[in-house]
């Protein structure tokens, strides 16, 4: 599987280290109370369909992607950096 | 006081050097390495005007070279002292910019070919998952060789240069005197 890294271009899946759902980059407000963060640390959609998700370069460039993926079918839809989507960046 | 011997990444007071067909791995000890950071936001400082490239590349200025390594992050690599202090200090000085010092840090293996670009081609296609243009003259990248984690510099047609940990030395220079003595001859182009 290839992901194609937004600044170096299609590089090997095996290069990257899985988090899960990019849901988790939309932490709570501290003040939100307790049943918010039971829900952010616990519990994740599980789509059978097109799902964003983390993905690390740990043996390469060690930035966070948000990749887009279909989960039947392992298609990669697209891929940005974390930080972009985190603090609305160019991506 | 005692009398300490100096010695490389692979425990040999020399250099390490061996030769495979057209292919030459020598060990380069005499390299220093300054690790770059930059704050988000901030320009990509010139420490005495050495360019720092963009993703994927690397660049070769006056006495000292520079490649990406992530996000607002640079290696600089020079073999000269004098020049490495005056880098440091430029950095320094150079606003939002930090460094850290990385030299004897890694191994560097300087893999060259008397034979023209070939040889290194198809020593690449074996070593490095990555597309040729991604390893063409002029690029440099962190990726994985033998699932070792290794930053892979193409100095020229003919010329490349693996880093790896300090600690990996011995399994770097290992793989790649295994896979440039397995290489089947090429035909030079």
């Amino acid at each position: 599987m290839l992901i194609p890294h937004p600044l170096l271009g299609l590089r090997d899946a095996q290069e990257f280290t899985y988090l899960g759902d990019a849901a988790l980059l939309n932490r709570p407000d501290p003040a939100a109370g307790e049943a918010a963060f039971a829900d952010y640390v616990y519990l994740r959609d599980n789509p059978a369909s097109v799902h964003r998700e983390l993905w690390f370069h740990e043996q390469g460039d060690r930035s966070w992607l948000v990749v887009t993926r279909n989960t039947l079918t392992h298609e990669i839809l697209g891929a940005e950096l974390a930080r972009d989507v985190k603090l609305g960046g160019t991506a | 006081m005692t009398d300490l011997i100096p010695m490389g990444p692979l425990g040999t007071p020399d250099p390490a050097r061996a030769t495979h067909g057209a292919l030459t791995l020598t060990e380069n000890t005499a390299l220093m390495l300054i690790a770059v950071a930059t704050r988000p936001g901030t320009p990509a400082p010139h420490p005495l005007g050495l360019h720092l490239p963009g993703p994927g590349l690397w660049s070769q200025g006056q006495g000292a070279a520079a490649f990406w390594t992530g996000p607002g992050q640079w290696m600089i690599e020079t073999d000269v002292p004098d020049h490495a202090e005056r880098l440091r200090d430029a950095i320094r000085s150079a606003p939002g910019a930090r460094l850290t010092e990385q030299s004897d840090g890694w191994i560097c293996v300087e893999v060259t070919s008397d034979a023209g670009a070939a040889p290194i081609r198809a020593l690449l296609e074996r070593l490095v998952n990555l597309s040729p243009d991604q390893v063409a003259p002029g690029h440099a990248t962190r990726t994985l060789l033998h699932h070792l984690g290794c930053i892979v510099i193409r100095r020229g047609e003919d010329h490349l240069a693996v880093l790896a940990p300090r600690s990996a030395a011995g399994s770097l220079w290992h793989l790649l005197s295994e896979t440039a003595s397995r290489q089947v001859p090429v035909a030079t182009v």
